[in-house]
């Protein structure tokens, strides 16, 4: 684009923003995020709408489009999801790390300044230099960034040993666990992933396509998870750039011993999964749906029953936490004591924890339990009773009421009144809200969720109005009375009220809009100063020099390491590889049925540009082979005007399920699909945490998984063969 | 004055994204059956494409429609004289490589495979053979510009464009693309019903509605190639054709069709039009120039006294000329005149109708370098992307003026709105003015604006009352047919049988 365009454009923008009072929109979808440098330019664009005042305004700000999922009533939603009404704290872990380090991508790289541009002075020693695995187990050690397993020992097994070593109190033993770890006698099971003690060991997929859809580098999960065959060709290389991560000659392939999955499909994990139990679809069960997209929450209701043995995903979990405490009965008489680390976490006090970056490893700092170290809780779990638990609203969200996103209130009241007037279960002398049955759960969800009981917002508000001295509940006074239970709602689906736990306004039929709470209300925004922020005052940004937005190259291919074993056989073309949201799947959900494969192609083609299918003489709907270090993908070629040179697309998500034919230069191997050839990569400077907003918070912050940047080569393919 | 009552669609184009929510929802209800798995009565093209069956708008290959000889309309795909020749073999009659053979694949595979050193694949077979296939063709093969210099190079449309705007079409940052939804058009002179020798096929006399008597059709196949919008079809297996019925069934009990009621972009609209059935062939026989005029012509003012009282004399229910007057396409159709028919010039005269798409402003490159050739806010009709004469090709039967007046007409309305809502950025007089030469005025720039993007279900789907104790009395006495329906035995057991 012309620089005058630039200006122009930015002169229509600025005058529009001003005329209409910040009525400027971005909206993006999912492919800025899977870009190495995502971060930089999201915030561009959230600086140009800063600027013009166009955030907190229902018509402006930056509509990002990835996904689609919003727990509208996520209090209640997540007491159930994550036992919170019975335990501590859950171990939850950020998909990107996880992967990067189990699947032992790491070791296909070296150091990321080789394609990360970095200042050549650094400020703040040399956490801009080295390789992404070593700052993932230091995100780990300080705090920064969950990670599961968490020790080389069972949890169990320790706390054992610290009572035998005299912890009476729990305490003591955190103390205890704090003093192994500081003594090197107990490690981080990051600091040694290919350890076998460190293996995951059984993978639950439920409600995704995990081995294929989610899978960025496809290939390295069938070799080190599954230990079956593979078409990656890249060898390791990160030996002599790791210095903190254990290296191990061998990278160890078939970690899984186990992988259960949960479908209404016979998708590509399916294919690939020990177990499949049938699951049932949202037309067979009754559930909740709530998304960003619009402000309703809506039922599933059971229009046919489940077919054949398939069962809604409740009934699945239910059953299964029935046979294990049948099992738990012998092998976990009594209860026992697990210790669990967890991240410093957003929206608590573990936000003003490191100002500064100080490592307790070295001495620079006390190793302290959720401040310079993962918080460490003791949790006493009740295995031969986990289906009880399980079936019983539990008795501690009585005690400390619900919370979400910073906010808290108390529902002792309404918890007594569901015992009164809502089905119950009664064991071990103990009553209790039922949660038995799928309705039941919606119910229990419904009743104590902030957006759906106006008497809650209420109180929501008014615990807000103490933090921040501000009058606030005037916001659901018309809503006060708002009751929705699942058979209302299966009657009309209504939209959710104002709750501080969401940032837009919803009142009299206005759309939701993000902030407009803050810039209306003049409620602090979630951030270190609570206010919008241009400028990152933080040692982690400041030293990879993105305390502003700035301009950063991209990862080139030569020193990205997509090609370095790859070899050109026949007119070949270098291509930067992307893979979209297609028009017609939801990832990999919807794309494989009769209908859509036939208004597609049949399969998931490769898209090139005319003039470079040209100069290596492929035609449209030629079968081409597509390949890099990673893996190979073969299909057709969908040969189009539309597609700028130097890039391809293949949308995905494919299936190897169907339409897959062999591929000659990995010896007649049955080829992949998409995230055949990508791989999973980790911005080291998104893992920082324990600052202000830079706190993680479960799927809400964390490094996200790059994948964009890949480059393949392309040619025809010589010989079809099935 | 002969006034017949029909039901008539406008497509918004503008408002079209794709998604092909339309064609799933018909498939599934109607089409879903063998020997109907390749027939798609509602699909979606892109333009510039070559559509379904490919190369549908070629009708020096396809001789589909009318043409006028000697002053008499005359069927292009058959004649009196000709029709014994073609009765066995009508050569412009497309065959199944012109739309695509069908497929699914061999998933028992992925159950059965023996046990080997890879994973197995379910590989394509043919929904009508059951045999392995290349798969070489599809309903919707050219999706987004796929295999651009095959199809979209090759749309009938792109003819009269000059070598440069055939060039910008397939250069990246100046090219576009825009969806083409396709149903039956329901024609006033339809050349499938003209061409049947058996009279399977006719024109519902209550709303209009072509259908095809699943009885009486002999599968002569003369229908299929007399369309010129390639909308009936030969279904292999029971050896009839079929075509779209507008889900008459919903429709009777008022509810929109099916591809109606589930379009996502809201770009569909269904309402009842007045007709003059007198003028058909007079109008049918205009010069081409004249036609989409000449069809507007026969539209009848549903507000007219006289016009009220003929269609009352014919038997029209005053319920259905309420309907009439509150019918979305008479808006968009006579009044505003924005929406427009499709290859008009193939003289069957269709009663589907589109509003044709605004563009992005064409982009002009210097070197490497990417600028807006216009500097307007809103962009001269005449530098979009899209260039004119190709949608004077698909809605002007080739002539530009009613389409420019459509374009006009849309982008006058934006720069309204724009008044209304950036106070300050547009200038009044400059608003007022475009909307003059736009033949606009405020207020209907508000009908235009809130029928375009405030519409309601029930504005959008005006469906005239089925009155079918009318078309019941017509047959049977009422009260007899009412004891004759119902679930169950439709004939009840009788005494001594």
């Amino acid at each position: 684009m012309s620089r005058d365009m630039v200006i122009r454009f930015a002169r229509e923008w600025g005058t529009t923003a001003k005329l209409t009072k910040g009525k400027c929109t971005i909206i993006i979808g999912a492919g800025i995020n899977h870009w190495y440098h995502n971060n930089l330019m999201y915030r561009a664009g959230i600086h140009a709408l800063m600027l013009c005042g166009c955030v907190g305004v229902n018509g402006g700000g930056l509509a990002h489009y990835v996904g689609q999922e919003k727990l509208a009533p996520m209090e209640s939603w997540s007491s159930i999801a994550l036992a919170k009404d019975w335990f501590g704290p859950s171990r939850l872990q950020n998909a990107p790390s996880w992967h990067y380090v189990h699947t032992d991508q790491w070791r296909y790289e070296k150091s990321f300044t080789d394609y990360h541009t970095v200042p050549i002075h650094p400020r703040y020693g040399n956490l801009a230099q080295g390789h992404t695995m070593d700052m993932q187990v230091r995100a780990v050690q300080n705090g920064w960034l969950p990670f599961y397993p968490q020790f080389n020992q069972n949890p169990l097994e320790l706390v054992k040993e610290a009572q035998a070593a005299g912890a009476k109190t729990n305490e003591e033993i955190v103390a205890y666990t704090v003093k192994q770890l500081k003594d090197r006698k107990l490690q981080f099971s990051v600091e040694d992933p290919d350890a076998a003690e460190n293996w995951p060991r059984v993978w639950f997929i439920w409600r995704g396509n995990a081995l294929m859809s989610s899978a960025k580098g496809h290939e390295y999960f069938l070799k080190h998870y599954l230990g079956t065959h593979t078409n990656a060709i890249a060898e390791d290389m990160a030996k002599d750039s790791v210095q903190t991560v254990m290296w191990h000659e061998k990278a160890p392939e078939g970690k899984m011993d186990l992988v259960v999955d949960l479908n209404f499909r016979m998708d590509t994990s399916a294919l690939y999964s020990d177990i499949v139990l049938p699951a049932a679809t949202w037309y067979e069960k009754k559930d909740l749906n709530s998304t960003d997209m619009h402000s309703f929450i809506h039922p599933l209701s059971e229009a046919v029953p489940p077919c054949w043995e398939s069962k809604s995903d409740w009934q699945i979990f239910r059953e299964i936490a029935k046979k294990f405490s049948e099992l738990a009965a012998k092998h976990f008489p009594e209860p026992v004591k697990d210790i669990v680390a967890v991240p410093l976490a957003h929206d608590t006090p573990a936000e003003i924890a490191q100002p500064e970056i100080k490592d307790w490893l070295k001495g620079e700092v006390d190793a302290i339990p959720g401040k310079t170290m993962p918080g460490l809780a003791v949790v006493t779990r009740d295995y031969k009773n986990l289906y009880n638990q399980f079936i019983s609203y539990g008795p501690l969200v009585k005690t400390n009421g619900l919370s979400a996103h910073g906010t808290k209130y108390d529902i002792q009241d309404f918890y007594e009144e569901a015992l009164q007037i809502s089905p119950v279960v009664t064991w071990d002398g103990n009553t209790y809200p039922s949660l038995f049955d799928d309705e039941e759960a919606c119910n229990i969800v419904l009743r104590f969720a902030t957006v759906t009981n106006g008497e809650l917002a209420y109180r929501s508000y008014q615990n807000m109005e103490k933090k921040v001295g501000l009058p606030l509940v005037h916001l659901v006074e018309k809503s006060r009375d708002v009751r929705v239970d699942f058979a209302a709602l299966l009657a009309r689906p209504q939209r959710f009220i104002n709750s501080p736990m969401w940032s837009g306004l919803v009142t009299d039929g206005r759309p939701y809009a993000p902030f407009t709470y803050n810039v209306e209300c003049l409620v602090p925004w979630r951030t270190l100063t609570g206010r919008q922020h241009f400028y990152l005052d933080h040692p982690g940004y400041i030293a990879f020099g993105e305390h502003l937005p700035t301009y950063k190259p991209k990862p080139l291919p030569a020193e990205y390491a997509d090609l370095r074993f790859s070899k050109e056989a026949g007119p070949t073309k270098m291509l930067n590889y992307l893979t979209p949201h297609g028009k017609w799947h939801i990832h990999s959900t919807y794309g494989d049925n009769q209908r859509m494969t036939t208004l597609s192609r049949g399969v998931e083609p490769f898209w090139i540009n005319v003039e470079d299918a040209a100069d290596i003489n492929i035609e449209d709907n030629d079968w081409v082979e597509v390949h890099n270090d990673h893996g190979v993908v073969v299909t057709r070629a969908a040969v189009s005007a539309r597609i700028p040179r130097g890039i391809c697309i293949q949308y995905h998500s494919p299936e190897r399920t169907y339409s897959v034919p062999r591929s000659p230069l990995r010896g007649d191997r049955r080829a992949g699909g998409h995230n055949s050839l990508t791989r999973v990569r980790l911005k080291p400077n998104l893992m920082v945490g324990g600052y202000g907003q830079f706190t993680y918070h479960f799927n809400y912050w964390g490094p996200t998984g790059v994948n964009r940047d890949t480059h393949v080569l392309v040619r025809k393919l010589p010989e079809l063969k099935w | 004055m002969n006034v017949r009552s029909q039901i008539s669609m406008v497509f918004h184009l503008d408002k079209c994204i794709g998604c092909h929510t339309c064609s799933i929802a018909c498939k599934n209800i109607w089409t879903d059956r063998p020997g109907a798995e390749y027939m798609w009565w509602n699909n979606v093209e892109t333009k510039p494409g070559t559509g379904f069956p490919t190369a549908w708008e070629d009708q020096n290959k396809y001789k589909g429609g009318w043409d006028v000889k000697n002053g008499d309309l005359r069927l292009r795909s058959t004649g009196k004289g000709r029709v014994i020749f073609n009765i066995f073999h009508n050569p412009s009659q497309p065959t199944l490589d012109d739309y695509y053979e069908p497929w699914t694949y061999d998933y028992k595979n992925l159950f059965d495979a023996p046990e080997g050193g890879d994973q197995p694949t379910a590989m394509p077979v043919s929904l009508i053979t059951g045999d392995y296939i290349n798969v070489e063709a599809g309903p919707n093969w050219d999706d987004d510009l796929g295999g651009s210099t095959i199809y979209a190079a090759n749309d009938p449309n792109l003819e009269g464009l000059t070598a440069e705007q055939r060039e910008q079409l397939a250069a990246v940052e100046r090219l576009v693309f825009f969806y083409f939804p396709r149903i039956c058009n329901h024609c006033l002179n339809p050349s499938c019903v003209a061409a049947c020798p058996s009279g399977a096929l006719y024109k519902r006399g209550e709303d209009g509605i072509v259908l095809l008597d699943q009885n009486r059709c002999r599968a002569w196949r003369s229908c299929i190639a007399a369309c010129p919008y390639k909308k009936t079809f030969y279904n292999w297996s029971t050896g009839k054709s079929e075509k779209c019925i507008l889900c008459f069934p919903r429709l009777e009990t008022g509810q929109a069709p099916a591809c109606f009621h589930s379009c996502v972009g809201r770009i569909r609209y269904l309402g009842v039009l007045l007709y003059d059935a007198e003028r058909i062939e007079e109008v049918g026989k205009s010069p081409v120039e004249e036609l989409v005029e000449a069809q507007r012509s026969l539209i009848l003012d549903p507000f007219d006294p006289h016009v009220i009282e003929a269609a009352l004399r014919n038997g029209i229910h005053e319920s259905v000329i309420a309907s009439a007057q509150n019918s979305p396409v008479y808006q968009f159709v006579k009044v505003w005149q924005i929406a427009l028919p499709p290859h008009i010039e193939y003289r069957t005269l269709p009663m589907l109708f589109y509003v044709p798409p605004m563009a992005p402003v064409m982009s002009g490159k210097q070197g490497d370098v990417i600028n807006h050739v216009s500097e307007d806010l809103f962009h001269d009709i005449d530098d979009a992307r899209v260039p004119m004469k190709f949608l004077a090709n698909l809605f002007g039967a080739g002539h530009e003026g009613k389409v420019r007046y459509a374009l006009r007409k849309q982008k006058a309305v934006r720069w309204y709105r724009r008044l209304l809502l950036t106070v300050g950025d547009v200038d009044i007089a400059t608003a007022e003015r475009m909307l003059f030469e736009a033949d606009c005025t405020p207020a209907e720039a508000q009908a235009i604006y809130e029928l375009t993007s405030l519409c309601t279900f029930e504005q959008r789907f005006v469906i005239p009352p089925a009155h079918r104790e009318e078309a019941i009395q017509m047959m049977e006495e009422p009260l007899l047919h009412k004891q004759s329906v119902g679930f169950g035995f439709l004939s009840g057991p009788q005494r001594g049988a």
